[in-house]
């Protein structure tokens, strides 16, 4: 492993030596990130000119690499075909981390990483200077590290990665959180509604979101938008404010309110490359915050701008953070992860209603189970007109509007 | 005979393959609803202890069956009739004095259609009155607005107006009517937005 990298290391460096002479020519200063290296080492011929002349150059060494034969092609489809195995037992853990296909690079890559990680963890735990409370910490960041993907844990382990996260956070900022782990609960599906012509724009919707969510506040993230709209219009979001300041409700305009909709046939779930946000049985679209790589597929995928991305770290003031947490709700998350409205997992699993729907001063929003026959949702949608946004997407979200 | 055993060798692969549904599959949310509807057994989540200290009392109004705040431990100087010993009629208020509940500001109908013995029982002041004067106790004062507002009244009983106390789990519990209205001024007044975020108005410019 060190060898392959020092080979790699000795081999850069002769092309910088190589290039010298070209470079020097230059006027400008040009840094080198290692994007022409693929052509140099084509060109590398040691007459140290890159383009032709010397005649040990081919014509055009880049397109040449790059061609491959057809012949070369089907026997390379052919393989990626045979090669999909019968179904496999259950992968986790460690399986899931080693036991997937890749490529020298990202192979390399991944082991460095977690090299990195392990030569950290040995370190201090072997050393008997460093503190128990380190080598604690070491042993947390290397179980998380090859931690699996949570929808595939099993309870044993879903407790075992919220208790070490509970640890970790105990041990960094000397302070206790209560982490949860519910799953869904049989004969639950969530569902909401919201009220347009009770909704008046006071947005104690938004603040008690951000609150209860632990959102950015250096970024001021929120899940919940508050359109507003100009009265005998219909919907026309190009044209609404969601950034309104002034006293509400305003004249000629009414207020309607977006959010993740947790979608019945989400679209931003089946984007994802890693399944690291999936539906819950009882409706609820969820993320795991470790498994998200941050591409934001899922966020281009979301036809209702359901989705927010972390582009920073996330700053909460220790004395604001909610420390009633649920792994899959509003748990810390870090720089590069998808986050949305979870419907408050933590609080709806308990019991309880949303912090939106607590907070809302008017009664626009409804929230409760859909499979109860004698819930109030289910009397919304079987008594008041009814309707969903982008209904022919076929997206099937669990979130209606009406009006009185 | 080969080409009938064909036949139904093809018919029931179609069927088999085309019947790409796995369990738990259903064509729209509708249908899912629908369907796992029928088996629905109370999953066993309750809102109880979020009700927290607010006194409640049960009531049944039509098929609905809820809790909601009691109300006369909550007046202030209940009972009434501690001041008005008399029927309204009979107080005749001494001119150059303060009046009593002089911070009331009646901002509910015309006054021409109300005035405070369209609700309160001028006779026995630790009641409300219907129009038509039948008694109505103070903590089912929702009765009282029925009269009028029957379409929130409708509204309120089914679910889609108010809010809970607690949470979605049973026991449900809503808020009555004057635990957000005044009943004297019902118009909720205009303000201004809890917060404004600067992080996207400075984006938009």
């Amino acid at each position: 492993m060190a060898g392959a990298i020092q080979y790699r290391n000795r081999k850069r460096k002769k092309i910088a030596i190589n290039k010298i002479p070209m470079e020097e020519k230059k006027k400008w200063f040009q840094l080198d990130l290692g994007l022409s290296k693929k052509q140099t080492v084509g060109g590398s011929c040691g007459c140290g000119k890159s383009s032709g002349g010397c005649n040990s150059h081919s014509l055009s060494p880049s397109k040449e690499e790059y061609r491959i034969s057809a012949e070369e092609f089907d026997t390379a489809v052919e393989n990626e075909l045979t090669e999909t195995t019968p179904p496999e037992p259950r992968k986790d853990g460690f399986q899931q981390v080693f036991e997937v296909k890749m490529d020298r690079r990202t192979a390399f890559r991944k082991l460095t990483a977690s090299l990195l990680v392990g030569a950290g963890a040995v370190q201090t735990s072997c050393s008997v200077v460093t503190g128990e409370e380190t080598k604690e910490k070491a042993q947390i960041d290397w179980e998380e590290q090859f931690k699996g993907n949570y929808k595939l844990m099993t309870p044993e382990e879903k407790k075992a990665t919220v208790d070490r996260l509970v640890r970790s956070y105990q041990l960094r900022k000397k302070k206790n959180i209560k982490m949860s782990s519910t799953d869904a609960a049989k004969d639950v599906l969530f569902g909401y509604a919201f009220n347009i012509s009770k909704c008046q724009g006071y947005m104690n919707c938004v603040s008690a979101c951000v609150e209860e969510n632990n959102q950015d506040r250096n970024s001021q993230m929120q899940y919940i938008r508050i359109h507003e709209m100009k009265d005998g219009q219909g919907f026309k979001f190009n044209e609404a404010d969601d950034n309104y300041y002034h006293e509400v409700p305003a004249e000629g305009h009414f207020y309607m309110g977006t959010q993740c909709f947790h979608c019945d046939n989400p679209p931003c779930v089946n984007v994802c490359p890693v399944e690291a946000t999936w539906r819950e049985e009882d409706g609820l679209v969820v993320i795991d915050y470790d498994w998200c790589i941050g591409c934001r597929y899922c966020m281009a995928a979301c036809p209702y701008d359901g989705r927010r991305f972390n582009w920073s770290k996330p700053e909460v003031p220790e004395e604001e953070v909610n420390k009633n947490q649920h792994y899959l709700g509003n748990r810390m998350r870090k720089k590069g992860v998808m986050e949305k409205c979870t419907f408050c997992v933590q609080r709806s699993r308990a019991g309880k209603d949303p912090a939106c729907v607590e907070a809302c001063p008017t009664g626009a929003r409804i929230f409760g189970n859909l499979l109860d026959p004698d819930s109030t949702i289910r009397w919304v949608l079987e008594n008041k007109q009814v309707f969903r946004l982008k209904e022919d997407l076929g997206t099937e979200p669990k979130f209606w509007y009406f009006m009185d | 005979m080969n080409i009938h055993r064909f036949i139904i060798i093809v018919i029931v692969v179609f069927c088999v393959g085309s019947c790409k549904h796995k369990e738990g599959e259903y064509h729209s949310l509708k249908d899912k609803i629908d369907a796992e509807t029928k088996n629905y057994q109370d999953p066993e989540i309750s809102s109880e202890s979020y009700i927290g200290d607010v006194k409640t009392i049960e009531i049944k109004e039509g098929d609905h069956r809820f809790l909601i705040p009691e109300r006369k431990s909550q007046i202030t100087s209940f009972a009434c009739t501690e001041c008005h010993t008399q029927p309204l009629g009979k107080m005749k208020r001494i001119e150059g004095e303060k009046r009593a509940h002089w911070e009331l500001q009646m901002q509910h109908a015309d006054e021409k259609a109300m005035n405070c013995t369209s609700c309160h029982m001028g006779e026995n002041m630790d009641n409300l009155n219907s129009l038509t004067g039948s008694i109505i106790d103070f903590n089912q004062s929702y009765l009282l607005c029925a009269q009028c507002h029957n379409s929130q009244f409708q509204d309120w009983k089914g679910g889609a107006h108010g809010k809970n106390i607690g949470g979605w789990a049973k026991p449900r519990a809503a808020m009555t009517c004057v635990s957000c209205h005044n009943p004297h001024q019902p118009q909720i007044a205009s303000k201004w937005p809890v917060q404004f975020n600067t992080e996207i108005e400075k984006e938009r410019k």
